[in-house]
């Protein structure tokens, strides 16, 4: 049942960030329903200096250098309105606004920043940072939200593309400016590991991924990545971090990585955040997962098991089919499972390496072949050794199994030849093409379809 | 005005069997979420998790498949051999 002013107390006296930061929560707790109500009612626009200043400091006995005092008092201030405009929800519904709410949230994020660069704030209290921050971002996209339906509402529908596109994630895009600053606040800190704020890089680089994302312009995460690259001689280890802060981090790097193709990168990062990431964060986990797969995918040719995917029933749907087909090497309806899914693999940005599937189920067909091509006349005290020279014919014969060819179709050889020449190039098959003999000569001794133990 | 929206109505004619039920959209809100706690011990990692149940080790499998009635494939080859040297 604590007051936003027993918060402040209680974590000024024990020093704990995060009590200190609970204060600064926009969110009355479900014990507390009325928390907010009672912050704001307790006093008016033209004492609310003066209050704050008795109720967080005089009221509770906690002494702070003068400018550090000053500096709570500057960001409470702007804190005191923000809180006033979400209580008018309630209140006063019809007057309420996201965009108020937001400027004075904005207001008060500058004021934190201020009491860090020039307010003296120690660097215990960077969960601060963590809290306003996220609420920035969240009103942010709340008071987008709210503009552009105003928009729509006043111009019509046929105004509706020319006033929204440009304008649609304006807050979001100033959020993120704000955002920025406290990036650079928590990284240019110069003060020794111990009293630093680069605790809270992490955590604020996070903010920014998840912007940077929203608003479409993942490029600009490279920025941040070259500014953490330049200080990482001064960044304490990664595992010294909050999982929270860290888990997140691998997640977006995955992701930015995959989007660039660089799976195997990206297949590191996301199996770091797959394995560190806790256990009961359902939807975190699945989100990694739809990365993960197709990375595995194209780096180690696996594909995920019954039981990886047994708790992810979405998941499970999206990708089973195609994993079928890939086993079995069927092609064609490998194409019918990519066609099916192919609107959610784009939406999820996953299509492209899953394409890459395809020369997989081909590698496994023509596999299949060298297989059912079994073992050449064993010489006495040999040990067997499988046929080695397929005539392409049986390739060509194996791609109708594959694509389910109609009676009567032709399979036209210089296309098996393009296809066997492929994998032969992509190092998913040893071995070459005797033209002459129509006949592939494959490499002996367990490396024909190098990795899969033949 | 009629005949453009008459041509693709035509078009689309073909294709309108049953449609399949699209997948579960990705909800608008595809965003990696904030962890209620900010910090966890190793026991209650995904991996740390796994561990101790000992379901660790069978998450990534084999693309291919061996056991896939080899038996009925060499039989189906046979077949379609026939059928491609025939066509040549």
């Amino acid at each position: 049942m604590s007051s936003i002013f027993n918060d402040f107390a209680e974590g000024q006296r024990t020093g704990s960030g995060h009590r200190l930061a609970a204060a600064l929560t926009p969110v009355a707790p479900a014990e507390n329903p009325d928390r907010l109500k009672a912050f704001f009612y307790f006093s008016n626009a033209t004492r609310v200096a003066s209050d704050l200043r008795y109720s967080l400091f005089q009221a509770t006995g906690i002494r702070l250098p003068k400018q550090e005092t000053n500096a709570w008092i500057e960001i409470f201030t702007p804190y005191w309105k923000a809180v006033g405009e979400i209580v008018r929800f309630d209140d006063a519904p019809s007057h309420a606004s996201w965009v108020k709410v937001f400027d004075a949230w904005k207001e008060t994020t500058n004021m934190l920043i201020r009491g860090y660069s020039t307010g003296g704030l120690p660097a215990w209290t960077v969960p601060c940072l963590y809290v306003v921050g996220r609420y920035l971002r969240a009103f942010a996209m709340k008071a987008d939200a709210e503009l552009s339906s105003q928009d729509s509402a006043a111009f019509g529908d046929r105004f509706q593309d020319d006033a929204s596109t440009d304008f649609r994630n304006a807050k979001l895009e100033e959020a993120t400016r704000v955002i920025n600053r406290m990036f650079t606040l928590c990284l240019s800190d110069r003060a020794s590991i111990e009293e630093s704020r680069k605790w809270g890089i992490y955590d604020t680089t996070n903010l920014l991924f998840k912007s940077y994302f929203k608003l479409n312009s993942v490029g600009l995460s490279k920025n941040l990545l070259r500014a953490l690259n330049a200080s990482s001689a001064d960044l304490p280890s990664m595992d010294a971090f909050p999982k929270s802060h860290i888990v997140t981090f691998k997640y977006y790097i995955g992701v930015i990585h995959f989007l660039d193709e660089n799976y195997a990168e990206a297949e590191e990062h996301l199996s770091y955040a797959w394995n560190m990431c806790h256990q009961a964060a359902t939807k975190n986990k699945e989100l990694i997962l739809s990365y993960l797969v197709p990375c595995h995918l194209v780096t180690t040719h696996t594909l995920p098991s019954k039981e990886l995917l047994a708790s992810f029933p979405r998941l499970e749907k999206l990708f089973r089919p195609l994993c079928n087909c890939i086993r079995k090497g069927d092609l064609s309806g490998f194409d019918t499972a990519m066609t099916a899914a192919e609107e959610e693999f784009v939406k999820r940005r996953i299509y492209l390496p899953l394409e890459r599937g395809r020369d997989i189920a081909l590698r496994n067909l023509f596999r299949k072949v060298f297989i059912a091509g079994g073992f050449d006349e064993p010489k006495e005290g040999q040990p067997l050794i499988r046929r080695t020279r397929v005539p392409v014919a049986e390739f060509a014969a194996a791609l109708r199994v594959g694509t389910h060819a109609e009676e009567g179709s032709r399979v036209d050889i210089d296309e098996v030849e393009c296809l066997l020449a492929n994998l032969i190039y992509k190092g998913l098959m040893k071995g070459y093409i005797a033209r002459e003999r129509g006949m592939v000569v494959l490499s002996k001794g367990g490396t024909a379809f190098p990795g899969t133990g033949v | 005005m009629s005949n453009p929206s008459q041509t693709s109505d035509n078009k689309a004619e073909p294709t309108q069997q049953p449609q399949p039920q699209k997948p579960p959209v990705l909800e608008e809100d595809d965003e990696f979420e904030d962890f209620p706690v900010e910090d966890w011990p190793q026991e209650e990692t995904e991996q740390g998790a796994a561990a101790a149940n000992g379901t660790n080790n069978h998450l990534w499998e084999e693309s291919w498949d061996d056991d896939d009635a080899a038996e009925d494939f060499s039989k189906q080859l046979k077949e379609e051999l026939k059928k491609v040297e025939a066509s040549h």
